[in-house]
């Protein structure tokens, strides 16, 4: 028992910035090299080589001797979707992360407290009602997103702290509600739109990217809001009045933080319709590897959340090709049983 | 160093009602009273985690109101009644955190940091434990761990709640021991709120008996601890003799009377 922090632990002790930032750059590299083969799979193979030209060329504006159809394939249809599913990855992993902290709860995460049926409602009714605001649909998200969580949290704590079942029942019974609003939302949506809309609601990773480069700016500012108070966090992780001794301001941590991840679960929601488990399962695994240090997870989530989505995307779009899985069945197909083996570990 | 002077605190009803009390350098003051005195909500106000009605509580001069956070964390070392530590974290990153009031809101701990920290972990006999899970820990254990996370940023005032609840009995004179070598140096000063009598009578310098709010008694164990004053306060017969060894009040608890029983105690 005693020797389990050793072994599994890959900081041992502590959390230094020389090993974290090692690890990072470990990663990115790892990231960087799934997406160039999740850009060679698909129904056209397509060269490592001619890729890597393709990208630069998109860089640097440059015209090139490859065949147009491989570029359009990787510059507008693949590249588009790997960089959505590596910004909504990273996205869902921080704010389950977050959530996770603030709430004392690994089993928090936008999808089981419901956050992400809250965003979805907030996006489907800016589809549906104001449709030609861009921003409008982000927005919305996020508001749905903020009040969701305020309510869960409301229904969910109990006097000292956040019980488990208490919370993730509060969660359950919000989903529940919202989902019927989405259902009901979809109702009054005609025709096409109506089939859009659902399409996006299960998870979809190969549309709106218009919004990608909007909605990375919000998620990037949100993840660095988290960022920012991760050492915060990591004392409220051990209770919020020992934090208060200890010289947090926990009110603004507080604040800061449910509204940073709102804002990215919201942003994430409104490009890529509900994904689940992802922001469960990644801080998790990272936690077990390195340790609770946010200053370490937050990072490393993003990053190993960017890593696991794309993985997932990529097994739901070649898996039964030329048919498509979408990408929140392969993520419940990890994630449930990973969900059920945390639950009977926390009681 | 520590002026706590008529504090008022409602909450709904009155719970606390003018209390006023010192704690100096060198001094191990126990607060005892019976549940619902007032005890933990004293104890948060002097930490500023409450705001009282009425009253002041200054810290070396400055009122605790008025200081920032951060100011006030470096003064105070906080043991809380018990911790539940639901992630995977070692001990060391545990302490460490004692350190945050130190350095920057978002930056990485420095070798002075890590040094403290050492030097709170050998102070409380916990250095085995560095790189063991908090949650891995026993009671006594955990115990050690949390007061070396206090001692980390080097506090003028301990505020221990309740520090051997869970503890054995061993483990409770040895944590009661050790707040009073801390304080026994003349660097710090401590306030230990606590239901042992008896632990409060052999290591505290003063006892300040709080009932309903109130200050019933506060002076040396040997003036405040007799027979009435604790009736008055806890409402439970005891006896009270001289510990044999160490000359401290010892406090016996009598069974109460039996209502209608022909049954009577007559003390000498």
């Amino acid at each position: 028992m005693t020797a389990r922090a050793d072994k599994i632990k890959i900081m041992r002790e502590r959390v230094t910035s020389k090993r974290v930032v090692t690890i990072l750059i470990v990663m990115f590299a790892l990231l960087i090299l799934i997406a160039i083969i999740a850009l060679a799979m698909g129904s056209e193979r397509i060269g490592f080589q001619a890729i890597v030209k393709i990208i630069a060329a998109k860089i640097t504006g440059q015209s090139i001797d490859i065949a147009s159809e491989q570029q359009v394939i990787i510059a507008d249809i693949r590249l588009p979707r790997v960089l959505m599913a590596i910004v909504v990855g990273a996205a869902l992993s921080v704010a389950g992360a977050a959530y996770q902290a603030l709430l004392r709860n690994p089993l928090a995460d936008p999808y089981v407290l419901g956050v992400s049926t809250g965003a979805a409602v907030g996006a489907i009714a800016a589809t549906i009602f104001a449709e030609a605001i861009s921003i409008g649909r982000p927005l919305a998200a996020f508001l749905g997103a903020v009040l969701t969580i305020a309510t869960v949290i409301l229904l969910g704590q109990s006097r000292r702290h956040a019980q488990t079942e208490r919370l993730i029942l509060a969660g359950i019974i919000t989903n529940t509600f919202l989902s019927s609003v989405v259902i009901f939302l979809m109702t009054s949506a005609s025709g096409l739109r109506l089939q859009s809309v659902f399409s996006w609601l299960i998870g979809d990773l190969g549309s709106n990217a218009r919004l990608l480069p909007l909605v990375s700016v919000f998620i990037v500012a949100g993840i660095v809001i988290i960022y920012f108070n991760s050492r915060s966090l990591n004392l409220m992780m051990t209770g919020e009045e020992e934090a208060l001794a200890l010289g947090v301001e926990v009110r603004r941590v507080k604040a800061m933080v449910y509204i940073a991840s709102s804002l990215i679960t919201g942003a994430a929601v409104s490009v890529s319709g509900v994904i689940g488990f992802v922001g469960l399962v990644i801080p998790h695994a990272v936690r077990l590897a390195a340790g609770s240090d946010n200053r370490f997870v937050v990072p490393a989530s993003a990053l190993a959340g960017g890593i696991f989505l794309l993985v997932a995307d990529t097994i739901a779009r070649t898996a039964i090709a030329p048919r498509e899985l979408h990408v929140g069945v392969v993520t419940a197909f990890v994630g449930a049983p990973v969900f059920v083996y945390l639950l009977r570990r926390a009681s | 160093m520590l002026e706590v002077r008529d504090i008022h605190f409602n909450y709904g009803e009155p719970i606390l009602r003018g209390v006023s009390f010192d704690v100096r350098q060198g001094d191990l003051l126990a607060v005892v009273g019976p549940n619902g005195a007032g005890k933990s909500t004293l104890l948060k106000i002097i930490l500023g985690m409450l705001r009282p009605a009425s009253g002041s509580v200054m810290l070396e001069g400055a009122s605790v109101a008025k200081m920032a956070r951060r100011r006030l964390a470096r003064f105070i070392g906080y043991v809380p009644q018990a911790t539940d530590v639901r992630f995977p974290l070692t001990a060391m990153e545990y302490v460490l955190q004692g350190r945050f009031a130190q350095g920057r809101i978002l930056g990485f701990e420095s070798d002075e940091d890590l040094e403290e920290a050492r030097r709170a972990m050998e102070l409380t006999d916990s250095t085995e434990f560095a790189s063991r899970f908090v949650s891995e820990l026993s009671g006594g254990e955990r115990q050690r761990v949390m007061l070396a996370r206090a001692l980390a940023s080097r506090p003028r005032l301990l505020a221990l709640d309740e520090p051997v609840a869970n503890l054995d009995i061993a483990h409770q004179l040895k944590m009661f021991d050790l707040a009073r070598r801390l304080t026994a140096t003349g660097e710090m000063g401590a306030i230990v709120v606590t239901h042992e009598l008896n632990l409060a009578a052999e290591f505290a310098t003063r006892v300040l008996m709080l009932k309903s709010g109130e200050v019933r008694a506060l002076g040396k164990p040997s003036d405040v601890m007799d027979e009435k004053t604790i009736n008055d306060v806890f409402d439970a017969d005891v006896l009270i003799d001289k510990n044999p060894v160490t000359g401290a009040p010892r406090i016996t608890l009598l069974a109460m009377a039996q209502k209608g029983a022909n049954f009577s105690l007559s003390r000498s």
